[in-house]
């Protein structure tokens, strides 16, 4: 009687090590160093840490860099640590400041750029770029809204995306439609019905998501938060008309509305295994997303968020950060490394690893990035939405009136007493409070 | 010498004092310092705000929503637990072989990390297709929402901390049954007492001991729930699932904003107190110790 109870045991146990033990990521490929020549200095190399998130093509992308760099020059050591997704990141890198072993470069969320600079967690960097006289206008001037705060330079662009409209051609087509994809909301509604199969697919499945939200409400021509910083600038039609859209879509049945934490995954995981036609994602998603579509033998297709008054998306990623208080040495060393990862050759590099934006219009206009735009269409469609993007507020309190947002316009999914005004103009209400503190 | 004598045991637990100071005493007193300020962790300067913190807490509907849902899930996952924990001792209070592949069945969700059990569970919930509604759409039964509508997340939530804590509930009560001496079984079988009363006046008085030691930690961790919310739910949706902890955490870690975050520790320092301090005060005098 105790041995099958031990057996048993010993089964789970081991189930559950081979589980945890399978996880491991895999890094390390396609290493090609770049010959930036060395400094022959005899000087013990400055080690220095770099923090950076998420799997993946992702995780592989940084290893990749960060091991290429290692290999450049030997006066600076850089350890490369993954640390979850950004709101991991940041809550470690903050309890590490806090107890004095920071990270010497890591990545901020770009709306979370100015609460980092504001606490004084991170260093200002004018001084650096002035001394190498580094050409801040090669940097695309769309996504820089989110590195200065208070007119000082706190970060530089690093792995920025924008949300893109994905879509399964092959679906597109056989219901007949233009394989270009909507380009307003009106023909994004017509899509979705036409691509609607009841209990079988639907048209698009899409988390509540700030992100999204953001830029639907610029594509109404509105902002999230007003000029001043002093209030909410959404409780409006800019504000409601999304809501309006998404409600109506859903109780339509042609939008597929995820209420559960894992609703992002759950809509990538739609739109992959085809339950569902189209989604809004990152650009950073989309090497896997071709992968997928090749695995899944369906023509995958990307397009610009659609049109409400105007084209509009925010701006996403990571900005490269240097902690504050750092030694001259490491000041030194850290700058480099910031430097070497935000330049032409290595924006290309991932960009074209990953899906990311280059950020660099020299990286745009190169030739790699042009012969890669020109094998694969798909890459190029969010570096032309960048036109129509914009940042994203970088308020302290930002975090909690997103999720309050989040929450308000939830209810109102939840809830069909609910209308879209009640739900904005309640998250609205909380927001000023929260700004006007 | 007697010197030494005297100082010896002081010397002797200093370790273990020194390290219950400075994990435990220090962040108390500390956190409740933090709860009357306003301070986002690094800046050098700490805004004395003196009860502000708790006055916004208590204003704050959200607020009021998390504790009444910490006390929905605590007592709820609670007496749920013990309950069928219980029921279940009783039966496997036995000898013979299924008895025990049971007993380990029942007890393997206890060894297995939390963090799998969730991810497990989020695939069995699943409100399209998951394997419960799969299981209850078969028996021709209405699916559920489970994790996705906010009637029924917090239920789910019980579920799971049932399901994970039974097991180790069980053996700590077989553990109790199997020490009640049986010659008290055979005097009652001999008055030819009933099952319910046997229960009742023998087996309940002479496991109280048992039943009190687990009513108290199961209390104290079931308001302390933090990682089933944080995989499963991260307090949503629309905060059905937001317990105390979880807020502290959101409100430290991602808001920064660690003095109204302390405030809400104090506020958990208080009930967990509380909750203690009523056990040991009106039940112990009711608990039988042999």
């Amino acid at each position: 009687m105790k041995k099958i109870g031990s057996i048993l045991l010993a089964t789970t146990l081991a189930l559950t090590l081979t589980a945890c033990g399978s996880s491991n990521s895999s890094a390390n490929q396609e290493v090609t160093p770049s010959g930036s020549g060395s400094t022959g200095s005899a000087k013990k190399p400055i080690e220095i840490t770099y923090w950076y998130s998420w799997g993946d093509k992702i995780a592989e992308n940084n290893e990749n860099l960060v091991k290429m760099f290692n290999e450049s020059q030997d006066e600076v050591i850089v350890k490369a640590e993954y640390q979850g997704s950004y709101a991991d990141q940041h809550s470690k890198a903050q309890a590490a400041f806090a107890a004095g072993n920071a990270p010497e470069v890591w990545q901020n969320e770009i709306a979370s750029v100015g609460i980092f600079a504001e606490s004084g967690m991170t260093q200002e960097l004018t001084a650096f770029v002035e001394k190498d006289q580094m050409d801040m206008k090669d940097f695309i001037p769309g996504l820089m809204g989110n590195s200065y705060v208070n007119d000082k330079l706190y970060a530089l662009p690093y792995l920025r995306s924008t949300p893109i409209l994905y879509l399964n051609r092959t679906m597109i087509k056989e219901a007949g439609l233009d394989p270009a994809g909507p380009k307003n909301w009106q023909e994004f509604e017509e899509y979705a019905r036409k691509l609607t199969i009841k209990d079988q697919r639907y048209g698009i499945s899409m988390p509540i998501d700030i992100w999204y939200y953001e830029g639907f409400v610029r594509q109404s021509g509105g902002t999230m938060i007003s000029e001043d910083g002093k209030s909410a600038a959404f409780n409006n039609a800019t504000g409601i008309d999304p809501v309006k859209l998404w409600l109506k879509m859903k109780d339509e049945g042609i939008m597929n509305i995820g209420t559960t934490d894992d609703a992002g995954a759950q809509a990538k995981t739609d739109f992959h295994n085809q339950r569902s036609a189209m989604m809004f994602s990152s650009t950073a998603d989309l090497t896997n997303n071709m992968k997928v579509a090749e695995e899944q033998g369906f023509e995958l297709g990307t397009t610009f968020m659609p049109a409400n008054h105007t084209y509009g998306v925010p701006t996403g990623g990571a900005n490269l950060v240097m902690t504050s208080g750092l030694s001259p040495e490491k000041q030194e060393a850290a700058w480099k490394f910031i430097k070497w990862m935000t330049s032409k050759e290595q924006t290309i590099y991932a960009s074209s690893y990953t899906g990311y934006l280059p950020s660099r219009v020299s990286a745009v206009e190169s030739d790699e990035m042009k012969k890669l735009y020109e094998e694969k269409p798909l890459f190029k469609v969010a570096v032309d939405q960048l036109e129509y993007a914009g940042p994203r507020p970088m308020q302290k309190v930002y975090p909690e009136i997103a999720k309050i947002i989040k929450d308000e316009i939830l209810r109102a999914v939840v809830d069909s007493s609910i209308t879209a005004e009640a739900a904005v103009s309640e998250a609205a209400k909380k927001a000023d409070a929260l700004l006007n503190k | 010498m007697t010197v030494w004598s005297r100082l010896r045991p002081y010397v002797m637990v200093a370790p273990s004092i020194a390290v219950f100071s400075i994990f435990f005493i220090y962040p108390i007193f500390y956190m409740i310092f933090l709860s009357f300020y306003n301070w986002d962790f690094i800046n050098p300067v700490k805004e004395f705000v003196g009860f502000n913190n708790f006055v916004e807490m208590f204003q704050n509907s959200e607020f009021l929503q998390v504790l009444t849902n910490s006390l929905n899930y605590t007592i709820l996952s609670v007496s749920l637990s013990i309950v069928i924990s219980l029921g279940l001792a009783m039966w496997l209070n036995r000898e013979g072989a299924w008895y025990g592949f049971v007993q380990g069945a029942l007890f393997s969700p206890h060894i297995i990390s939390l963090v799998s059990v969730s991810l497990v569970w989020m695939w069995l919930m699943d409100p399209k297709f998951g394997l419960l509604n799969a299981i209850l759409e078969m028996f021709g039964m209405q699916k559920l929402d489970w994790l996705s509508s906010p009637d029924s997340s917090l239920l789910s939530l019980v579920l799971v901390a049932v399901w994970k804590g039974v097991g180790y509930n069980a053996l700590i009560f077989i553990a109790g049954l199997q020490s009640i001496p049986k010659d008290m079984y055979e005097a009652s079988a001999l008055d030819e007492a009933n099952r319910w009363r046997t229960f009742y006046k023998i087996t309940l008085p002479m496991l109280s001991p048992t039943l009190f030691f687990l009513i108290i930690i199961n209390l104290i961790g079931s308001f302390q729930v933090f990682e089933t919310i944080a995989i499963m739910t991260n307090g949503g949706p629309v905060n059905s699932t937001n317990t105390l902890v979880f807020y502290i955490y959101e409100y430290g870690f991602r808001y920064f904003k660690i003095g109204y975050a302390s405030a809400a520790g104090v506020v958990l320092l208080l009930v967990v107190g509380l909750l203690t301090l009523v056990y040991f005060k009106l039940l112990s005098r009711r608990v039988h110790y042999q």
